[in-house]
């Protein structure tokens, strides 16, 4: 718990990475919006995609900086000197990107739907939270891995990406589909349920490779 | 250099003998199997000759299945024991597995514009997937040329694992309620083919694994060969 504590106050502090992860997934939208080269206001069918890629993107942003910390000021030698289980650093490391996730997605939800749907969409904003909470446990468990593995290497602001954008691909498929079955017209429960119950699955596949495999990140 | 070296002819390197009884193996069940497709299987009466790309594709997309496990296992097994050779299994059989699956996705392709018309078809789940599946171990050797030697190891062995996690699940994303435009050919039920079909339907997949086998005992050959070299040309200085 004080592991998270001390990502949480840090960032309390600075505010530099919150902040940076909350304007880039706005200028993402706005992006993404003139990119489809139309000025037709009413993309809800596009809404799923539009919210999920920005927030992938986001994600790669907010789980790049996540161990700059702990690298710049060494922090991280001497978390490895101490006597924490590996998992117990897994673990805080991934609550604190699960907390950032959801202060961006605080804003990115309902932005995506002032931008881009016309029609309901209020009504259905519980469900896609429910899908969104579960993709960020998705996010911080793989996003923690990943960037654990990225750490030392050279380039690591290229690695990253590269390692973490295809894991995260299952988690846009379903965050988006999730997204879509409820955002703008009638709910499709079913639908809906599929993509959750698949976003638990990748939680828990990867909560047990990250657990199995994270002694070795750190093994030097 | 010893003189009971030289009569013995150089140094042998352990597994030259597997490479050559897999190589040859591998060389005779293609050669039968790509006759037994083209020349004795029957033609399918719906899509034609075009069908028969489907004793390859299929049986190299499994072969490729094939090939990951075989990293996965052997990035399990490197981080419990640090040997140089589990690494060396790891990165050649992804390295296989990644040629399998690009071929995959061509030989998928042009299946796709057979019998669809278009190249590429993103409402088909399976096609989709090996396109992830070719992203997720691509990235396998960016991460292996950006690390250091033990580090390096680890690094690709810990991916292997998390990567052979996501194939699954790739499988499944894209699956979910996903319209079925793919041909099902293995269904839960059994296969969905005429006996003679199957028949040179298995005997290609076995030519794919066996290929897969040789590939991978040459690879190890190639390495455990140059590492040889590298001891001999460090001796040869010292002296």
């Amino acid at each position: 718990m004080a592991l998270v504590r001390k990502d949480l106050r840090l960032e309390l502090r600075t505010r530099e990475t919150i902040v940076a992860m909350v304007l880039f997934a706005i200028v993402m939208l706005a992006i993404l919006q003139f990119g489809f080269g139309t000025r037709d206001d009413d993309l809800t069918r596009f809404v799923g995609g539009l919210m999920w890629v920005t927030l992938a993107f986001t994600a790669v942003l907010g789980v790049g900086r996540s161990y700059v910390a702990e690298r710049e000021q060494r922090v991280l030698d001497g978390l490895l000197v101490a006597p924490v289980p590996r998992t117990v650093m897994l673990t805080a490391k991934a609550i604190a990107i699960f907390l950032y996730m959801t202060v961006v997605e605080i804003v990115v939800i309902p932005l995506v739907g002032i931008f881009f749907v016309k029609g309901p969409y209020w009504d259905a904003i519980g469900w896609i939270a429910i899908a969104a909470v579960l993709a960020n446990i998705c996010i911080a468990l793989s996003g923690t891995l990943f960037s654990g593995l990225a750490l030392f290497t050279r380039a690591r602001d290229l690695i990253l990406p590269v390692l973490f954008l295809p894991a995260l691909v299952p988690v846009v498929i379903a965050g988006a589909g999730a997204t879509h079955a409820v955002a703008g017209g009638p709910h499709d429960m079913s639908e809906w349920r599929g993509y959750c119950l698949f976003l638990l699955a990748y939680a828990i596949l990867f909560a047990l490779v990250s657990v199995a495999t994270y002694d070795a990140v750190f093994d030097d | 250099m010893t003189p009971s070296s030289t009569t013995d002819g150089p140094d042998r390197i352990p597994g030259q003998r597997a490479a050559v009884i897999w190589g040859v193996i591998a060389t005779i069940l293609v050669v039968v199997s790509t006759i037994g497709v083209f020349l004795v299987a029957p033609e399918d009466a719906d899509q034609g000759i075009i069908q028969r790309i489907f004793y390859f594709h299929v049986a190299i997309a499994i072969a490729s299945l094939v090939a990951f496990a075989v990293a996965c296992v052997a990035g399990i097994i490197y981080l419990r024991t640090r040997s140089v050779r589990w690494d060396d299994v790891g990165e050649a059989s992804i390295r296989i597995g990644l040629l399998f699956s690009v071929l995959v996705v061509i030989t998928g392709s042009i299946w796709a514009k057979a019998s669809w018309g278009t190249w590429w078809v993103w409402s088909d789940p399976r096609l989709v997937t090996y396109l992830i599946v070719v992203l997720i171990y691509a990235a396998y050797f960016v991460l292996r040329s950006s690390a250091e030697d033990d580090r390096k190891m680890r690094y690709s062995a810990i991916y292997a694992i998390a990567g052979f996690a996501s194939v699954p699940l790739s499988f499944y994303s894209v699956r979910v309620a996903e319209s079925f435009v793919h041909p099902v050919v293995f269904t839960s039920g059994g296969a969905n083919m005429p006996g003679t079909m199957l028949w040179w339907f298995v005997v290609s997949q076995v030519a794919m694994i066996a290929l897969f086998i040789a590939l991978l005992e040459v690879d190890l050959l190639g390495r455990r060969s140059e590492r040889a070299l590298r001891r001999l040309a460090m001796r040869l200085e010292s002296a």
